[in-house]
């Protein structure tokens, strides 16, 4: 019985040995890693509901604190479209506002905002998913993943990032954009970035993400913790997910027009 | 004592002498390659002054940046059309790849944020993001810029002739290496427009790199000049040259000093080599001296040992005088000023000991022969400039009534002109008129808000206040208010935001065009602008808490004291419209507002002090207090009449002027020690009675003979500064103009009312008939 047991084991030990050495003949592509952790960080579930408390930190010290609840819904696979939702709970002043936001990976996102004070939704037209989200240090692109095609991955190495294997990947837009190269270094086992690099026409290194914690929530690795700084000017937005929960069944209709201006209950608390 | 010896030293050892100073020289020229300026008007004060931290702290909060580049693209058929646009479009691209740009904040046509309403809701995006082609896209655009304040009046003038690009630089950047770049990409450019590049930054190290200029031509020009005018004097190339030598060695131990020692050369230390080359006229004494006495003598040593003798007493005040007026520099505020006065009072001391010992070593090396010859002319009774300072001096001693009253009636014309004296500081107006800094900046002036940045800073009491109706209706009154002076162009505030997203949200309805009613609105309106436009564009004019906004200000002049309206203006708003908010003004125009003030107190201590310094330095020197009054008389009458002329010619009493005014005492009294010490010494030697007769004949001895070196000093003086006169720059013109005729004018004051006020005054100054006072030994 014993000598089973170490046969197994030992069977497990070569079969696992075999498994890596496969993965090492057959390295990933960029492209492949790109796909998983977009797959991984933006499209985590069919669903998402998280609170998130976003705190904007400028040079001097000052910080604006913005709480919210986000909900979003994926229409498909992958990479394809998303419908997100907003709902700020603070500063007090905007308490009751909400966001919408229709995201299509090929074309420009279409955006509504609902201002209470002047009870009317307006839709805001942006024809740049390099703004500023929420008036943050993320752009939209940040935010809601990057179309894979838009840029270039290559795997440039892999290695341990603070403890966690990680395989660092230089993507390149293009079309230049404020930057010309991002350099990410991906969990090889979760595939969430816990750092990305991001380089100007001049090689300056002008923005960086950090991922502060990674936790598990349901069966999806989530960064809980992720602060974007832009060294340029010194600011920097710090986001936590206070609570995270992914398939809960949200609807399309959820993410419509109506319940920008009434706020679904069952969701925002 | 010391002098005695270190001259005994010099005719005993010349050769040593000279070679210890080619020693030093050489030791002083090693720092010179580390020789860097600095132009930033920001400091003439110490980055510890108070208006420097809180400028900064402004920045910080409000994400301001300390300098910005403003280009003008002019079209006179009309900049709103395809091309001009797309140019404008390329400019900006490639303006912003330049280093030193905070591209991020390049605010021009195709990257200002630009809140519109669309058909179901509102637009944020670029001003321009596609070139529009057809007459109505064109309209759209015009309508769209002219109904937007934030635009009218900042990116596009009036008659729509001139566009602008907003050029912010990081901290640090090179404002002429940045403005030489703009030149490329605007010189590349097809024709039909032309362009203007202004702003502080270009202004500034423009400035820097003339002086550079300045430095390197003008010094040695007024050197040739000078050893040009001593040869002509002395018809002797040896004696020019030991005269050139002794100066430019003191320049080169001083400005080695001043690089050594790490400090930046300043516009006024730039100018510290012309004042020594300057101040090192005054050992025309010992050349004058010697060269009469060899004439009378011909043994060389004891002419030398007697000639230091004679004159090394005056020598020796007149440097301490001329130091003195340079050492009160040292307690002022404006850092270059202190700087500058510290090279010059170094170099007048290094002057003084080179005088007394290379001058002597060098008189020994050169041979009989040659002095000979070239001291024939020096007689004073065939010397025709001798004969006509006698002539000059006569009027006054026989005249000494006439000639006071006449003194006394330009005095009174004199100080008219200086109740008339403006002080201000321009750093623009400092370029000559048609300068291309100048010229660009009066274009951009003209059709755009103004080149000059202030800020007015309002504080409310409690984080938040700002976003209510009233905190933004009162910023709104206040810069309509502020708008009404001549010198604002143009200003801008977040209730200016607020006040477009109102009307933008309420279907572009003009009637919207107003702050809403509740404090919460604007909270919601600012928000949505935060979300959707440029960070930036928001931390521009509110901090993060809402307790503090900040209006922008544009002046259409660097006059430092347009700000000063500026704060009167909001003083006067504020007491007839009473609020608990707190206005501070900021911003660079604010600085130059301090600074400019800073200059004028500095300036009257500076005055006062040297005045006391000087007068000081006279009673010690003359051992009377009376000869000490009666040497200011000259020295005040000159200082008086300039100022007189400058003020009835409505030149800004700026930062040069205002140096000079404590300098020129320190050097004016020169002539004034040399004349009443040589004439009490004459009095002296002629057996010490102080009858009319014996006054007049050592008054008329006096004004022809050392008065001949107070002549040959004077002009001099004035030649070596009389190139200053074509300088480019406005600042050395003044410098120029200023010493020049401070020169000529001191020293033909001296000649003629010193004998007349000796006349007048001799019972008072000689009690009697007995000479009053302590004798000086000869």
């Amino acid at each position: 019985m014993i000598a089973i047991l170490r046969g197994l084991t030992l069977l497990g030990v070569l079969w696992a040995s075999t498994a890596s050495n496969g993965a090492q003949v057959s390295e990933p592509t960029g492209e492949e890693i790109a796909r998983r952790s977009l797959e991984a960080f933006y499209y985590a579930g069919n669903d998402m509901r998280a609170r998130i408390a976003m705190k904007l930190v400028n040079p001097e010290g000052n910080a604006r604190n913005r709480e919210l609840t986000m909900l979003r819904l994926n229409l498909g696979r992958a990479g394809g479209d998303q419908r997100y939702y907003i709902y700020f709970h603070a500063p007090a002043d905007v308490k009751g506002t909400t966001f919408m936001v229709w995201k299509y990976p090929a074309k420009e996102d279409d955006r509504w905002i609902f201002i209470p004070a002047v009870k009317a939704v307006r839709r805001i037209a942006a024809d740049d998913k390099r703004s500023s989200f929420v008036g943050s240090d993320f752009t939209y692109e940040d935010v809601s993943g990057r179309d894979l095609d838009e840029e270039t991955h290559a795997l440039l190495r892999k290695e341990d990032f603070e403890g966690r294997p990680a395989y660092v990947l230089e993507s390149r837009p293009k079309t230049p954009l404020d930057y010309v190269r991002r350099v990410s270094w991906i969990d090889r086992e979760r595939w969430v970035p816990l750092k990305e690099e991001y380089y100007n026409a001049r090689n300056e290194l002008i923005r960086v993400f950090t991922a502060g914690s990674v936790k598990q929530a349901g069966k999806h690795w989530t960064v809980t913790a992720r602060t974007m700084k832009n060294l340029q000017t010194g600011h920097r937005t710090e986001v936590a997910f206070q609570e995270v929960e992914y398939g809960v069944g949200l609807s399309q209709e959820v993410f419509t027009e109506r319940y920008l201006r009434d706020p679904p209950r069952q969701w925002i608390k | 004592m010391f002098k005695a010896n270190l001259t005994e030293f010099s005719i005993r050892h010349p050769k040593l002498v000279l070679a210890l100073t080619v020693l030093v020289t050489l030791a002083f020229l090693s720092p010179m390659p580390g020789m860097r300026t600095d132009t930033n008007p920001k400091n003439m004060l110490p980055p510890t002054s108070e208006v420097r931290v809180w400028n900064d702290s402004v920045d910080r909060t409000f994400r301001l940046y300390e300098d910005t580049i403003v280009v003008g693209v002019v079209n006179e058929k009309g900049a709103l059309n395809p091309d001009t646009l797309r140019k404008i479009r390329d400019i900006t691209a490639a303006t912003m790849q330049i280093k030193g740009v905070a591209a991020r904040d390049v605010s021009s046509f195709t990257t200002i944020d630009n809140v519109t309403a669309a058909a179901d809701g509102l637009r944020v995006g670029p001003l321009v993001n596609r070139i529009p082609e057809t007459p109505e896209e064109l309209a759209a655009l015009r309508r769209t810029l002219f109904e937007n304040p934030l635009f009218l009046d900042r990116i596009i003038s009036r008659d729509a002739r001139t566009a602008a690009i907003y050029v912010p630089l990081e901290k640090g950047a090179n404002g002429k290496e940045v403005a030489d770049r703009i030149r490329e990409i605007v010189g590349a450019q097809a024709g039909g427009e032309r362009y203007y590049i202004a702003g502080d930054p270009v202004a500034r190290d423009t400035f820097g790199a003339e002086m550079f200029k300045l430095m390197g031509i003008f010094s040695p020009i007024a050197g040739m000049i000078m050893f040009a005018a001593i040869y002509y004097m002395f018809r002797n190339l040896a004696l020019a040259g030991t005269m050139m030598l002794v100066a430019m060695a003191a320049i080169i131990w001083s400005m080695g000093l001043l690089v050594g020692l790490g400090f930046p050369v300043h516009i006024m230390s730039s100018m510290a080599p012309v004042f020594l080359m300057a101040i090192a006229t005054d050992s025309i004494h010992i050349f004058n001296e010697f060269y009469f006495r060899f004439r009378e003598s011909g043994d060389k040593p004891r002419v030398i040992r007697e000639t230091i003798a004679a004159v090394s007493r005056p020598v020796r005040y007149t440097a301490l005088a001329t130091a003195a007026g340079f050492a009160v520099l040292l307690f002022m505020k404006i850092v270059p000023v202190k700087v500058f006065g510290g090279v010059v009072v170094f170099g007048t001391l290094a002057l003084r000991l080179l005088s007394f010992s290379l001058i002597p070593a060098i008189l020994t090396l050169i041979p009989d022969r040659a002095l000979a010859q070239a001291s024939v002319s020096e007689d004073t009774a065939t010397d025709p400039v001798a004969l006509t300072l006698r002539k000059i001096a006569g009027v006054g001693a026989r005249r000494p009534l006439a000639t006071a009253i006449a003194g006394l009636a330009l005095v009174a014309v004199a100080l008219a002109g200086v109740s008339r004296i403006v002080v201000n500081n321009n750093l623009v107006g400092w370029f000559k008129s048609d300068a291309d800094v100048r010229v660009a900046d009066r274009v951009i002036n003209q059709a755009l808000g103004g080149t000059s940045l202030g800020y007015v800073v309002a504080a409310a009491k409690r984080p938040d206040d700002m976003k209510t109706p009233e905190a933004m209706r009162y910023l709104e009154g206040l810069q309509r208010h502020l708008e009404r002076l001549p010198v604002v162009g143009k200003t801008v505030s977040v209730a200016d935001y607020v006040k477009r997203i109102n009307r933008v949200l309420n279907g572009d309805d003009p009637r919207f065009d107003a702050i809403p009613d509740s404090a919460e609105t604007i909270g919601q309106y600012l928000f949505l602008f935060s979300m959707s436009a440029k960070p930036a564009d928001l931390d521009n004019v509110v901090d993060y808490p809402f307790q503090r906004a900040n209006i922008w200000v544009q002046l259409k002049t660097w006059d430092a004291r347009a700000m000063q309206d500026v704060i009167d203006a909001v003083a006067d708003y504020k007491r007839r419209h009473p609020s608990e908010m707190e206005f501070k003004p900021a911003g660079i125009a604010y600085f130059n507002l301090v600074w400019n003030n800073e200059v004028l107190w500095d300036m009257l201590l500076g005055f006062l002090l040297a005045l006391g310094a000087v007068f000081a330095i006279l009673v010690v020197n003359f051992r009377s207090v009376k000869w000490a009054l009666l040497g200011y008389v000259p020295l005040l009458f000159t200082v008086l009449l300039i100022y007189g002329v400058v003020g009835f010619a409505g030149k800004d009493f700026d930062m040069p002027i205002s140096v000079l005014s404590c300098l020129s005492l320190g050097m004016a009294v020169d002539f004034s020690i040399h004349f009443i010490s040589r004439f009490r010494q004459r009095l002296d030697d002629a057996g010490g009675a102080a009858s009319a007769d014996a006054v007049r004949e050592a008054l008329a001895w006096t004004a022809s003979r050392p008065g001949k070196g107070v002549m040959r000093n004077a002009v001099l003086f004035a030649a070596a500064f009389s190139v200053m006169l074509f300088a480019p720059l406005t600042p050395y013109v003044t410098v120029g103009a200023f010493i020049v005729s401070m020169m000529l004018l001191s020293a033909t004051l001296t000649i003629l009312y010193l004998p007349a006020l000796v006349v007048l005054a001799r019972p008072w100054l000689f009690g009697g008939r007995a000479i009053a006072g302590g004798r000086t030994a000869a």
